[in-house]
């Protein structure tokens, strides 16, 4: 079934793993946002979105056991993709929209880029697919 | 833990052969200050491009009597300036992708480091070879050999020239504050400090992981046998595994965190090849570093743990390793975790316990260390989160200009007569007032990635330069 499934959107996968995680997409705005979560007990349930690579800003949700991330900027080699891998949480980041030829640049970027992700992910239950070395996918679930 | 089949041993031991140009890890090219010339890319094949435009020897191995003389030539100097441009793209352009952090101001505060530190280390720097002598710098380095949970280590040593010099220079560079031909006396003091320490760990001649295709092999044989009898050997996928490849990702995460999400909480060394094939890094992951205020929600864990990691290479078809120059370990494929089948913890309580003294954590006994770090790693998130975007700069600034420095003042016995006779923990008011200038022109966002981590901006000494020079004039 998820072979054929929609692709929400791809960026590269930070490392290649036959888990394939499914939840509901939530985006993480704030730290607040991220003490709210760890707080709520339903960290499990949902796929986090997030806008940049770094480590700090999802640590909470890293050390207790988040499920699988996504990203808007960053690579395998941001401190965010070396702690995916050594959490084996699978990770894809700086994702994009396939139908959108809208290309995250560091420093050129303008918010109408993240903000399209953020709309077409967020609340969405999906499974991510991070078998491929290169490319990680946001699949649509059912 | 999913563990996925591979075909085909490994091959990484070919990237050891002299004619190997070693495997490209990204697509992006460097072409710094060879315009006209080939790209140069990542890796192996690199190292060899950017060593084969050198005009000095300094980038061959180079002796004792090169490491004690105290002055480079010009053509010296501009070859390190070259190197380390590259090896900086190399290790950090993809890094430096990584935008936003959402918590922490960290390329605002990296960019006032790198400036502060090019203004403030050099004399520091000479003050320390004053007290101990060019050979006391270059047995700082030496004493690496010996140690496990010890900042000297290959990105704090590597942080020295490539961060002080390098990225604070083209910094000011960028900001315009400063030309090429100014402070050249001082860019010497900082890259000849840089060049011992790492030339006394190394002792091969060496400065650099780069220079011998990414591997630091520099522990002596008494340290590596130390650790590998206290290694239990495990099935990947086993509970045993994933206890300690749980503990390693947890330790390291705060590791980062308390040094304000960068990667001088992480020391690896090797891949050390054991007798049985299978491949050892020693990991060091600093946890709490008691110089600074913040780690107080630390309290209770020690300095470091170190961890034994043993990788089987044939398992995972290893077709590459880098210990790359920031202490960090890639391989290809990338996934190295669920093919570690051996390891062993320990706890270093303070920064100078003796070896002797170092505590040995059976993986069965990790559980509650890990719910420890966990815990602190929440309540540093929610202290961090209540700080201002001031406070976090300032905390930034001490996590690269302290931190990078610290383990050598300590080594050297200087660090109390530093924060004495220097206001070591003073930021200079030149770099208080870039605080509000780098926000300006996109500085930070822009400037930084085009300049800094692409490698553009780290322009040569002109052959006119004069290496007396400060900086006589603010025209």
């Amino acid at each position: 079934m998820l072979e054929t499934a929609q692709v929400l959107a791809q960026g590269y996968n930070v490392f290649e793993t036959d888990k394939r995680p499914s939840g509901v997409v939530k985006y993480l705005a704030s730290p607040q946002d991220v003490i709210g979560l760890i707080q709520s007990g339903k960290l499990k349930e949902h796929i986090l979105l997030v806008r940049g690579g770094t480590t700090t800003f999802l640590a909470p949700a890293l050390s207790m056991g988040a499920i699988g991330v996504i990203t808007m900027s960053g690579a395998p080699e941001s401190h965010l993709g070396i702690l995916s891998r050594e959490f084996q949480t699978p990770c894809v980041m700086t994702v994009h929209l396939p139908e959108n030829d809208s290309r995250y640049v560091p420093g050129e970027t303008d918010d109408s880029h993240f903000e399209a992700i953020r709309e077409r992910l967020d609340g969405k239950r999906v499974t991510l697919a991070c078998d491929d070395h290169e490319t990680g996918k946001v699949l649509l679930s059912e | 833990m999913a563990v996925m089949e591979r075909s085909g041993q490994a091959e990484y031991t070919k990237r050891y052969e002299p004619g190997d140009d070693g495997l490209r890890y990204q697509e992006l090219v460097y072409t710094g200050n060879f315009h006209g010339m080939e790209p140069v890319v990542d890796g192996i094949k690199g190292d060899k491009q950017m060593r084969a435009r050198a005009k000095s020897g300094v980038l061959e191995k180079v002796s004792h009597a090169d490491v004690l003389r105290d002055q480079f030539t010009l053509d010296e100097l501009n070859d390190l300036n070259n190197y380390l441009a590259w090896n900086i793209w190399d290790v950090l352009v993809m890094r430096a992708t990584e935008g936003v952090s959402g918590m922490i101001p960290r390329q605002e505060y990296e960019i006032l480091a790198f400036m502060h530190e090019f203004y403030r280390y050099p004399e520091i720097m000479r003050y320390v070879t004053d007290q101990i002598g060019a050979q006391g710098v270059i047995d700082i380095g030496a004493s690496a050999r010996k140690e496990i949970g010890t900042k000297i280590n290959c990105v704090h040593d590597w942080c020295l020239g490539a961060v002080a010099f390098g990225m604070g220079r083209c910094g000011l560079l960028a900001l315009e504050v400063m030309g090429p031909d100014d402070y050249v006396e001082e860019s010497n003091i900082i890259l000849k400090f840089m060049q011992r320490v790492l030339w006394g760990k190394r002792q091969d001649g060496l400065i650099l992981n780069s220079q011998d295709r990414y591997r630091c092999q520099i522990h002596e044989q008494s340290v590596i046998d130390m650790v590998m009898n206290q290694v239990e050997n495990f099935e990947p996928g086993s509970e045993k595994a994933a206890h300690f490849t749980q503990f390693n990702a947890t330790a390291e995460l705060l590791a980062f965190f308390d040094h304000y999400d960068c990667r001088l909480g992480l020391g690896d060394t090797g891949p050390y090849p054991l007798p049985d094939g299978r491949l050892l890094i020693i990991r060091d992951l600093f946890t709490n570093e008691d110089v600074f205020h913040w780690s107080d929600i630390c309290e209770g864990l020690p300095h470091a743990y170190t961890l034994a990691v043993v990788v089987d290479p044939n398992l995972m078809g290893l077709r590459e390793i880098r210990v790359n120059d920031i202490s960090t370990t890639f391989t290809l494929p990338k996934n190295y975790i669920p093919y570690i089948t051996g390891g062993a913890v320990f706890a270093r309580d303070q920064w100078n316990t003796p070896m002797g003294e170092v505590r040995f954590l059976p993986i069965e006994s990790l559980q509650p260390e890990i719910a420890k770090i966990q815990d602190s790693t929440f309540k540093m998130y929610k202290k961090t989160a209540k700080m201002s975007r001031r406070q976090l700069c300032t905390n930034g600034i001490y996590s690269y200009y302290i931190e990078m420095i610290l383990p050598h003042l300590r080594r050297a016995g200087a660090y109390d007569d530093v924060c004495n006779k220097f206001d070591f923990w003073e930021i200079d008011q030149r770099v208080s007032q870039y605080y509000y200038e780098i926000t300006k022109r996109n500085f930070v966002q822009v400037v930084v990635p085009q300049k800094i981590f692409s490698g553009s901006g780290y322009l040569p000494f002109s052959q006119d330069a004069d290496l007396r020079a400060s900086k006589g004039r603010w025209l």
